[in-house]
């Protein structure tokens, strides 16, 4: 089995085992930490995949901004209500979903043509990457930017009330 | 790294067979493993030592005397008393977590050094992410300090992680908008690109680019401070308010985890000013013929730089007072941020306009600067000498120069 | 929740539809900044203060009780603990207040060398004051520029009584030891080296842009305010109210010195606030400094101390003493019965006052408001208690 073989299983074994933990986890605080191994694997894949770019992205997007958002409300809350909060609802509705979801992944991983290669030295994409943005696919950018601003200003109106007298 | 393990290749040092990619690897985990026991275990202690001896000079007093010369092994000495002492775990605390958080934090801390450049090939990994891959990692220390603060079960080391976690998100944002000048100017994220960009001499750095630049280097700077949890920006850990912060409950070898850490960042924060504005470890070319004298006078000057920002920051921290949690909020949202992004937007402007930049301005800013620093050193200069004094100098007392009655 | 002495609920607030529910901290009694063994209920929404509770008792020594059974010579050492910071007025106090009700009249040269050492010590106990607040505000280099000269004062009085925080220097008829031999020249070179160094503490420290920014506008007090809530000495001249002890009810021959009582002004914010009070201490210092070279430059010859029998009584009465301590107005009520103890000693101290106040000045700050609001009061923990 070759090296990079390997390392891939190994990286999938730790950014699934950690999605169990997210998912199987009772303690709402220990599942937010094992999201953190979920996605250093995924960055580590996406390191391995040669898009180094996207991999430092991900972990400065969903590292550094979204699972501190996350510890932060968590953090923010009582204690005692923490210890055993992450609660399994519903479990025959889940299996439900999962099972379907999961044919139907597999379903489009079997369709699909995956193209193989020799893993070369990671090559600079940013240029591309900036390029694509703000040439071929500048309008869904400008239009998700939008629809963020909106939810960011959305977030405010809801959470703020104003401010009487 | 990379043409240095192909110059060895090319010499025979390797054993023929071995396919390259093993040699590349092995030479990263060689460097790197020397890189962390042989430069940031010592350099994260030693920049204690260096802390305790300016404080004592700032302070009229000496220091750490005591412990080799000058007190140069008291560092060693912390160290070795830290590791022995008890690893106190309070029982109401979250065990797990408490016991995994110093790691977090020094993994994101010991991770930001891959990219850290060391003088001309010596790098551990040169990411053509580099800068980027820098900003990163080091959102692993703040779930560290979160995953600190939460664990201690302790509302002051809680307060103290909200704060830190508020502070270094916050601050990343100047940041990274003092940083992007930079890489358009470069037109690269990796680390050696950035410095390949600039030259030796002061009027090539970026830092003196354009005016844009110049302000961006400073805004940098600040927010790396607040980003390390440096005076003025030490609230996490204030210890006037919240005890200790986040580390409150921490003892012995994670205590010590935590704070080679904090020192250890320091000399981060000076090797990326160094390397995105003040030129890296350029030397003029003419200066050093062979590979050897010249990687080693390129780490030397590219230490010296990045080292006199670790002494700024030591210095402001026993000049300065601890700014309040909203100030500290106000300034970034409402100085720092609107700041960097005009810098930002204004490096754009003037790319578009001189292309290929204007060397006058370069000349006239590095001018300024150096006359800034010789204002700045006339004002100090009192100071200064006072910091040079003997001991015995420093000893005086005004009550036996009244020369009446000798106390012995 | 139970906290000792107090039940402070956990109070839940529906503000707009989120339930949001406040933090109650514990500050204190062991906490860096809390100066002693001081303890605040903080009830905190985030870092924002909802108020914060005093908590005193915690340093309680039965100190006026004490003086019921020692006698009145011999409570003259205990007197030190009422406030170790500033333990020369409090022997001053008791003194006085002996004195009073024994008709015991003090010889000249005793008065001055009260004075010289009261207000060495008045310099000293605000040098701890200034130097500790800069600390509490983050800034560690000036507590280490204030306490080096703080330091040769300790020396000048460790020459004067052998003692260097607890004095026990005054007796019952003037003061235990005379001005040794050079002594006088030593002060004098001492404050020949101080008074240029007030300027550079406020080079240092007083008007760095952080610091100010930190001090003003934070818990100003208006000056009907202090007066209501009874502040004494540099808190309430703080708020602007020219009123000292030692100019208004003289004392001792204050009458026969010249020097200022300053007020803060509002310089930098609102008037009474922590700035106000800080500034008021460092230029009392320089006031200190006029008063002891005139005393040095008028000290009479003659003894200095009165004959006193060892086991006096004093006639039956009461008397209440004022004298303007490091921290104010400090005020001794002693009751004698005529006999070799006395019945019965209150002392009003200025930290007690002060401490009243916080609860009010606190609210809606952030916590490291309260911690410059502390240093601000100057709290001597003991001298609450006592």
């Amino acid at each position: 089995m070759p090296v990079t073989t390997a390392v891939f299983y190994l990286l999938a074994a730790v950014t699934l085992g950690s999605a169990c933990g997210v998912a199987f986890g009772t303690n709402i605080l220990y599942s937010a930490f094992a999201l953190m191994g979920t996605f250093l694997g995924v960055a580590a894949i996406f390191v391995l995949l040669g898009a180094d770019f996207l991999g430092v992205i991900q972990l400065f997007v969903y590292v550094g901004g979204i699972l501190v958002l996350t510890l932060f409300a968590v953090m923010l809350t009582h204690r005692i209500d923490v210890q055993v909060s992450n609660r399994a609802v519903g479990r025959l509705p889940g299996l439900v979903v999962v099972g379907v979801v999961a044919t139907w992944m597999i379903r489009v991983a079997r369709a699909a043509r995956w193209t193989e290669g020799q893993p070369g030295p990671p090559a600079a994409t940013t240029a591309g990457i900036g390029d694509a943005f703000l040439g071929t696919y500048v309008l869904p950018f400008e239009v998700a930017s939008v629809v963020l601003l909106a939810a960011l200003i959305g977030a405010i109106v809801v959470s703020r009330k104003e401010v009487k007298g | 790294m990379q043409e240095l393990v192909d110059s060895l290749v090319a010499d025979g040092f390797v054993p023929g067979g071995l396919p390259l990619w093993v040699a590349y690897l092995g030479a990263m985990l060689v460097f790197g493993g020397i890189v962390v026991f042989v430069f940031i275990l010592p350099i994260a202690g030693i920049t204690t030592w260096v802390e305790r001896r300016v404080a004592g000079r700032i302070q009229s007093r000496i220091g750490p005397n005591r412990t080799g010369p000058a007190g140069f092994l008291q560092w060693l000495a912390d160290g070795i008393k830290s590791v022995l002492k008890e690893d106190i775990v309070p029982s109401a605390a979250d065990v797990p977590l408490f016991k995994l958080a110093p790691y977090v934090v020094m993994t994101g801390f010991v991770a930001a050094f891959v990219v850290v450049p060391f003088g001309g090939p010596l790098i551990i990994a040169d990411l053509n992410v580099g800068i980027l891959y820098l900003t990163a990692v080091t959102a692993l220390v703040v779930v560290g300090i979160l995953m600190a603060g939460w664990a201690s079960n302790n509302k002051w080391s809680l307060l103290g992680g909200i704060r830190s976690a508020a502070q270094i998100v916050s601050y990343e944002i100047p940041a990274g908008l003092s940083i992007l000048p930079v890489v358009m100017l470069a037109g690269t994220l990796s680390m050696q690109g950035i410095i390949g960009h600039q030259g030796w001499a002061p009027w090539t750095w970026h830092v003196f680019d354009n005016p844009f630049t110049f302000f961006a280097f400073f805004i940098l700077f600040v927010s790396a401070l607040a980003e390390g949890n440096r005076t003025p920006f030490d609230l996490p850990e204030a210890e006037s308010e919240l005890v200790m912060g986040f580390a409150t409950e921490y003892s012995g070898l994670r205590n010590l985890l935590f704070f080679m850490a904090e020192w250890g960042n320091l000399y981060v924060i000076g090797a990326v000013v160094t390397t995105l504005f003040l030129g890296g470890w350029q030397i003029p070319l003419a200066l050093a013929d062979h590979p050897v004298p010249r990687i080693v006078l390129q780490f030397a000057i590219f230490f010296a730089k990045a080292y006199f920002w670790v002494f700024v920051a030591v210095w402001l921290r026993w000049t300065l007072p601890r700014i309040r949690v909203d100030q500290m909020m106000i300034m970034c949202w409402k100085y720092l941020v609107p700041i960097a992004f005009v810098n930002f937007m204004g490096t754009a402007v003037w790319m578009v306009l001189f292309p290929a930049g204007v060397p006058a301005v370069r000349v006239l800013l590095s001018l300024t600067a150096a006359g800034l620093l010789v204002a700045f050193a006339r004002r100090v200069v009192f100071h200064v000498r006072r910091a040079l004094l003997t001991r015995e100098e420093l000893s005086f007392n005004p009550l036996s120069t009244a020369r009446v009655m000798s106390r012995g | 929740m139970s906290l000792t002495g107090f039940e402070v609920e956990i109070q839940r607030e529906v503000d707009g539809g989120l339930t949001t529910e406040d933090m109650t901290l514990s500050m204190g009694p062991q906490h860096p900044s809390t100066h002693g063994v001081l303890r605040f209920v903080v009830r905190a929404d985030g870092e924002v203060m909802k108020e914060a509770i005093p908590d005193i008792g915690y340093l309680h020594r039965s100190i006026e009780k004490i003086s019921e059974k020692v006698g009145w010579h011999g409570f003259m050492p205990y007197t030190d603990r009422v406030d170790y910071v500033a333990a020369m007025f409090c022997n001053q106090g008791w003194a006085m207040a002996a004195e009073r009700l024994a008709s015991i009249e003090v010889p000249k040269r005793a008065e001055y060398c009260r004075i010289i050492a009261a207000e060495f010590n008045r310099i000293q106990s605000h040098l701890l004051s200034v130097g500790s607040m800069a600390m509490d505000i983050g800034a560690y280099t000036p507590f280490i520029h204030t306490v080096r000269e703080r330091e040769y004062i300790n020396d000048l009085i460790e020459e004067l009584c052998g003692a260097r925080l607890t004095f026990n220097y005054m007796r019952i008829g003037g003061v235990a030891w005379d001005i040794p031999p050079g002594w006088r020249e030593k002060a004098l070179s001492f404050l020949e080296r101080f008074e240029p160094l007030i300027d550079e503490y406020n080079a240092l420290i007083s008007y760095n842009k952080i610091y100010t920014e930190r001090l003003r506008n934070v818990a100003a007090i208006s000056a009907q305010e202090a007066i209501d809530y009874n502040l004494v000495g540099p808190n309430l001249r703080g708020s602007g109210v020219r009123y000292d002890v030692r100019r208004d009810l003289p004392y001792s021959v204050y009458p026969e010195l010249d020097f200022d009582v300053p007020v803060g002004s509002g310089e930098l914010g609102t008037l009474g606030d922590c700035f106000d009070r800080y500034m008021v201490r460092m230029r009392e210092m320089k006031e200190s400094c006029k008063i002891l070279r005139q005393c040095l430059a008028q000290l009479p010859q003659g003894p200095v101390i009165a004959k006193v029998a060892r086991n006096f009584k004093p006639a039956a009465g009461d008397c209440y003493v004022r004298i303007e301590s490091a921290r104010g107005d400090m005020g001794w009520y002693v009751v004698s019965d005529g006999t070799a103890f006395p019945h019965r000693c209150k002392i009003r101290t200025g930290s007690f006052a002060a401490m009243s106040i916080i609860q009010k000045v606190s609210r809606n700050l952030m916590i490291a408001d309260l911690i410059a609001v502390i240093a601000s009061f100057d709290l001597v923990a003991p001298e609450i208690d006592r």
